[in-house]
């Protein structure tokens, strides 16, 4: 699947993440900002990565901000941020996961 | 006390749609008021509870600290969200520079207690981004449980979630019984807080033998109209009084009460005029008024310890006790203070006021902090227990004799054992002890005005 619109989830708010999704050409790449450690970096980005396979999108350019979000809420944003992208319904789809 | 017994959990869904609500509405806020300060409030709760009535009332503690911190800036608006699902939350608009905001909000985020408990956001329009609390120059806030960075133990799920409902709970009580600090307000706040602490005093009800809403107490020719009339009379007043102490110039700190008591003097006379000669508040206007002088002249100096205030009004009444109650020998009209004194040597209002308001500061504002229940729940507690640990001397001058002190003891110690105003119990005893009152015309006029002054600096303190 492609991207079809640059979409955006989450806010700056802390223990939050912003996830911006645009069209790509190149896999996922990933602009990453985060307020802890770089220790989780790898494991914010396998996260969306994981998101973004659900969806099948293959190609998308990937920019975070993270405020010390958790893993869940990383995912739910992430979530929100394809369907945006996708142009699906403003809904996260949790049949998927 | 658990705070977050009651508290309903809530869902992943609910705590992100929150997060979303909140920056549009930070943002709808920011373009209201374009040339003031939004500031967001928070807690900062893990775990699944984010409300609970414990919670509620931690928010509002902290808050009115956060507000009492704020001192002479101007707010603006407030808008308050106690009740979300996701949390209370506050914000406050304030017309005054991003930095003099954001310094104030350091300084709470600083505070070891708050400091972990609650967010503080600061930001305006012009600005770019809100304020972080490295932006701040802040160190990442620390965990709760251990000394490092809270995310990261957040993210690594290092504690479990009651080991964090404990140590919450561990700050809440410390929070309860740190010392209150008096901040420096503006006087129309310091006039106000004086005024109100007046009014809460008659309205809280039903107080043995006192005048409130739904008695006249041991007092036939005053009712609570009388008393809201009489502390209307005294606005300007205390007005006079915070200028006295703002005002003044070196010298010794007595000068300033000489001048308060000429003040005090005239602010007696509209007294009577406000209540047709009756003596309603001749107590409160000297101590009321000895605290507001205070106030105003230590808030010179920035924030202030209840210590350091204890200081001043001991400084600016150095003396009192000699002069005014020797000199009372040989005179040949008494006031009730001079002939309890020379009957029983008690030193009465002078004599707490002489040592800086002891059972104020050290035994009412501790109870009244710690205190559970309505206002007027805490505030009959509060009283019982300032009647418990003074010789009043109105319940003395009325009973004709010293002897009514253990009486008095023993009533309270009762009104306690049957738990206070919080049981239906403790409530319908105060109830009897009024009519006894009633029927032996006594009263407890030196606690009231002890509740006042306990009330006045409760709410300059931010704990009421």
């Amino acid at each position: 699947m492609e991207i079809k619109k640059t979409a955006m989830a989450g806010t700056l708010e802390s223990s939050d993440v912003q996830i911006m999704l645009s069209q790509g050409s190149d896999g996922i790449t990933f602009d990453l900002v985060s307020d802890v450690a770089k220790q989780f970096d790898d494991a914010i980005k396998a996260t969306i990565t994981a998101v973004l396979a659900l969806y099948g999108v293959d190609n998308a350019e990937v920019k975070v901000v993270d405020k010390g979000a958790l893993d869940m809420v990383i995912k739910a944003r992430a979530m929100t941020a394809v369907q945006r992208a996708l142009d699906l319904a403003d809904e996260p789809n949790w049949e998927v996961m | 006390m658990n705070i977050f017994q009651d508290g309903q959990p809530i869902d992943l869904e609910t705590v992100l749609a929150n997060k979303d609500w909140r920056t549009a509405f930070q943002t709808q806020l920011e373009k209201h008021y374009p040339d003031d300060v939004v500031v967001s409030v928070k807690l900062n709760i893990p775990g699944p509870i984010k409300n609970s009535p414990g919670l509620q009332q931690l928010f509002q503690q902290g808050f009115n600290r956060l507000r009492m911190m704020l001192g002479r800036l101007h707010v603006k608006d407030i808008k308050f969200f106690v009740a979300r699902p996701s949390g209370p939350e506050t914000f406050l608009i304030v017309s005054e520079d991003i930095t003099t905001v954001k310094r104030v909000a350091v300084l709470f985020e600083s505070d070891m207690l708050t400091g972990r408990l609650f967010d503080v956001d600061v930001m305006a329009y012009h600005n770019e981004k809100q304020l972080s609390r490295q932006a701040l120059g802040l160190p990442a806030r620390q965990c709760l449980i251990c000394d490092k960075d809270a995310k990261v133990c957040m993210k690594l799920g290092a504690h479990t979630l009651t080991e964090g409902y404990q140590v919450i709970n561990q700050l809440y009580k410390k929070m309860a019984t740190t010392p209150l600090r008096i901040w420096p307000q503006t006087q129309a706040a310091v006039v106000q807080y004086a005024l109100s602490a007046l009014l809460y005093e008659v309205s809280v009800n039903p107080k043995p033998g006192l005048v409130d809403p739904v008695s006249n107490g041991a007092h036939d020719d005053m009712t609570v109209f009388t008393f809201i009339d009489s502390s209307l009379a005294l606005t300007n007043y205390f007005n006079q009084a915070y200028r006295i102490g703002l005002d003044y110039s070196g010298g010794e700190l007595t000068s300033i009460f000489q001048m308060l008591r000429k003040a005090g003097i005239a602010a007696e006379k509209q007294m009577f005029v406000a209540t047709n000669g009756i003596n309603t508040h001749k107590g409160a206007i000297f101590s009321l008024g000895i605290l507001v002088t205070a106030i105003a002249y230590i808030s010179r100096q920035g924030v202030a310890s209840l210590q350091q205030l204890q200081q001043v009004v001991q400084g600016m009444l150095q003396g009192i006790v000699t002069q005014d109650l020797n000199h009372s020998f040989g005179k040949r009209v008494l006031t009730a203070g001079e002939k309890q004194y020379q009957a029983y040597q008690l030193t009465g209002v002078r004599g707490e006021a002489a040592a800086g308001f002891p059972t104020v500061m050290a035994i009412a504002l501790p109870f009244l902090q710690q205190a559970s229940g309505t206002t007027n729940q805490k505030l009959l507690d509060t009283l019982m227990v300032i009647a418990d640990n003074i010789n009043d001397t109105n319940l003395i001058k009325r009973a004709g004799t010293i002897a009514i002190i253990p009486e008095l003891k023993q009533w309270i110690n009762h009104y306690f054992e049957l738990g206070g105003s919080v049981t239906p119990e403790g409530l319908s005893y105060l109830y009897t002890l009024d009519e006894h009152f009633m029927t032996r015309n006594l009263s407890i006029g030196g606690a009231a005005d002890n509740l006042i002054l306990t009330t006045f600096l409760a709410k300059m303190g931010g704990i009421l």
